[in-house]
């Protein structure tokens, strides 16, 4: 096993690259699970604002308008002397200020005029208040049109009209997405930046043409020798693989094992490292130094990832674009990936088409091999 | 130990090895020596079955040459052109590996490579990577990595190439060594010098056939030179040079830039001779030189052409 041997020492040297895009793919699985946390809608409240009406009007409907803001806010009176009105504006007092005029109904009501109205500027919640007052306004005005006299009018429009919702929740379908599944999202990225660079590495130590006439020399059967490095190169995969399985059963821990599509995500991010592996295999054949090395390994892993929807979510990319993502591998992952953040337990229908995107990934390995066949034959003949 | 026979390799039209007929044996240090793309390379590869050859035979060990003939290549130690190492690994990994494609018991390959690195004086440099060798340190790593499974039939493809005077002689001396530890030495050089220095039998290429070959001794008795006579910063006339080319002996003679050179037959006195013709001429003459034959004067004699060319 001395090529196999010699392949893992040359590996070994590449461990500190390797090591740093580990550092990154967790620390970026780990903010994408916080930021998701945070993202989660848990409960609902109604804010209160505080709100000061200055009433110079004193009628039904003033009061009216009074009550009904009373019922959603903290409502207190003013006087409407703009010193005392711009002093508690700026001890914060009040963020709302509402002038009911002489004539409220004759000026605001009949004749549409806007009510004066002093706020915090850059308020957002102010905004919301004015909506309000312009609703209760609005009421008034067709209860009013619809024969109700001012105080029926009132009464009426102080009453909400409210619904419950009820949640409906079944068994197959998920409404909070599981943390792993951003994990999972980012896992292309992780197999192809350091299959990429770590094949790279190695063919380019093993593809030099003296190494390769030094090895052809030598009394070990180049299919030997290809098996040996085949062998090494699987090990790599095999164990980067690993280390993203465990790494996601150490984050997320029961919620992970016992999903019951697990086997899914254990079967999908296996085909994805072998499409990363033959896929980085044959970038390495072309790859002259180290410098075209980085280059090549960042615009492949970055680009696809980009293209694939690893790094933006599939459902807010431009269809153009997922069209084009279609010829990319790392497309067909992230579907599944999002297909099985969407459901508890895989139905038949969905199993279908998960299974139809796995075969895809696994055309595509056999292409990249097939390529990678006839350029090493290609390469020998010349 | 190694028989070749009418050899034919071609690279479309150019003919790279032209019946090409070599025989070594077992002990020697053969010299395949040749100017630039006479075709030494190239007959290594097609020796060692990494090159496909168009006609011939190769016979190694008395067997039929092959790609997959690993039981011959096992005794085979092949130091090629070029430094073939990786550059990822250190000086012992290298080794290490190398001597590994050979020797897998793990005990006995340490002891080779350590017996390697002491062959080569590579001690203080085990934990260096091949970047940080100087060009004769990288060299003798290169023989290091070739040598280390001790094998039967060392082939060193010009390892001398760019290498400084006091390494070239130690890997000069490591070579016969080598041959006095009882491996059969191929070597091929268009270094002359070494070659006449080390080898037991030469072959010189010329356009990838062999021109001549024998001990370097036989193939001196196969030209006419027997001396050449160099005069520096002479002036010479037209007479002079005719009577100096009528001097007994003498068969060849040239004069560019004031510097003259005689080729003599095998006879003694001839620098004596034309010391004697400048004395009675008054010509006023630098520095003289009179040197034996050399296998530069075989290749120029056989070719026309310098082997330095």
């Amino acid at each position: 096993m001395t090529v196999f041997k010699g392949y893992m020492k040359i590996l070994k040297k590449n461990l500190g690259l390797v090591s740093i895009y580990l550092v990154i793919f967790f620390s970026v699985a780990m903010a994408l699970q916080a930021a998701a946390r945070k993202d989660r809608l848990e409960d609902f409240q109604k804010t209160s604002v505080n709100v000061a009406v200055a009433d110079q009007d004193d009628s039904i409907l003033s009061h009216a308008l009074t009550d009904y803001l009373g019922t959603i806010h903290n409502v207190s009176e003013i006087s409407s002397d703009p010193a005392v009105m711009q002093e508690e504006l700026y001890y914060r007092n009040t963020e709302y200020i509402v002038q009911i005029p002489k004539n409220f109904y004759e000026t605001c009501i009949v004749q549409g005029t806007p009510i004066s109205v002093t706020k915090v500027p850059g308020s957002y919640t102010s905004f919301y208040v004015d909506q309000q007052i312009n609703a209760w306004l609005n009421n008034i005005r067709t209860y009013i049109s619809a024969g109700f006299s001012q105080e029926e009018a009132s009464k009426a429009a102080l009453v909400q009209p409210t619904a419950e919702v009820s949640m409906y929740q079944d068994a197959t379908t998920i409404t909070e997405t599981p943390g792993y599944t951003y994990y999972f999202r980012y896992v292309p990225y992780l197999f192809l930046a350091v299959l990429c660079y770590s094949m790279g590495y190695l063919l380019l130590a093993f593809q030099k043409e003296d190494i390769q006439k030094r090895m052809q020399a030598s009394a070990i059967s180049i299919r030997r020798q290809n098996l040996e490095g085949l062998l090494a190169m699987f090990t790599l995969g095999f164990g980067l693989w690993l280390i993203a399985i465990i790494g996601a059963v150490i984050m997320y821990q029961k919620d992970f094992l016992a999903s019951r599509v697990l086997l899914y995500y254990l079967l999908n991010t296996f085909l994805m490292m072998t499409v990363a592996l033959s896929l980085s295999y044959l970038l390495g054949l072309f790859i002259k130094n180290s410098n075209m090395l980085s280059g090549i390994s960042n615009i492949v892993s970055l680009g696809m990832c980009f293209l694939s929807g690893v790094f933006v979510p599939m459902s807010i990319m431009d269809k153009k674009v997922l069209k084009i993502a279609q010829f990319l591998p790392v497309y067909w992952y992230e579907s599944i990936n999002e297909t099985l953040s969407q459901y508890r337990t895989v139905s038949v229908d969905i199993a279908v088409d998960i299974w139809k995107s796995m075969g895809i990934e696994v055309m595509f390995t056999l292409a990249f091999l097939t390529i990678i066949l006839a350029v090493s034959k290609y390469k020998r003949q010349r | 130990m190694i028989h070749i026979e009418n050899l034919v390799k071609r690279y479309g039209d150019l003919v790279a090895l032209n019946h090409l007929n070599l025989d070594i044996h077992e002990g020697e240090i053969f010299g395949l020596l040749g100017p630039n793309g006479s075709g030494k390379t190239t007959a290594i590869n097609c020796l060692l079955s990494l090159l496909k050859y168009d006609k011939g035979t190769i016979e190694v060990f008395g067997q039929s040459m092959s790609p997959d003939n690993y039981e011959a290549k096992k005794q085979i130690g092949i130091v090629l052109q070029n430094v073939a190492v990786f550059d990822e690994l250190t000086v012992y990994e290298n080794i290490d590996y190398f001597c590994g494609l050979y020797i897998s018991d793990k005990k006995k390959r340490k002891e080779l490579v350590d017996e390697a690195i002491q062959f080569v004086g590579l001690e203080d440099y085990c934990k260096m990577r091949p970047k940080k060798l100087s060009g004769g340190l990288l060299r003798r790593l290169n023989i290091a990595c070739g040598i280390a499974h001790k094998p039967r039939l060392i082939i060193l493809d010009e390892p001398t190439v760019a290498v400084d005077p006091q390494s070239r002689n130690k890997i000069l001396e490591g070579i016969q060594k080598l041959n006095e530890q009882g491996s059969t030495i191929i070597y091929t050089s268009h270094y002359m010098e070494e070659v006449e220095q080390i080898c037991t039998r030469i072959a010189i290429m010329d356009h990838g056939r062999v021109i001549a070959s024998g001990t370097t001794e036989e193939l001196k008795k196969m030209i006419k030179t027997g001396e050449t006579i160099t005069v520096e910063a002479i002036p010479l006339e037209e007479k002079h040079l005719q009577n100096i080319r009528n001097l007994p002996h003498v068969f060849d003679i040239h004069y560019e830039n004031q510097i003259l050179t005689l080729r003599c037959t095998g006879a003694q006195h001839n620098l004596i001779r034309l010391l004697n013709y400048l004395q009675s001429q008054d010509i006023t003459f630098g520095r003289v030189f009179s040197e034996l034959p050399t296998l530069n004067d075989v290749f120029l004699e056989i070719t026309g052409k310098q082997l330095r060319d």
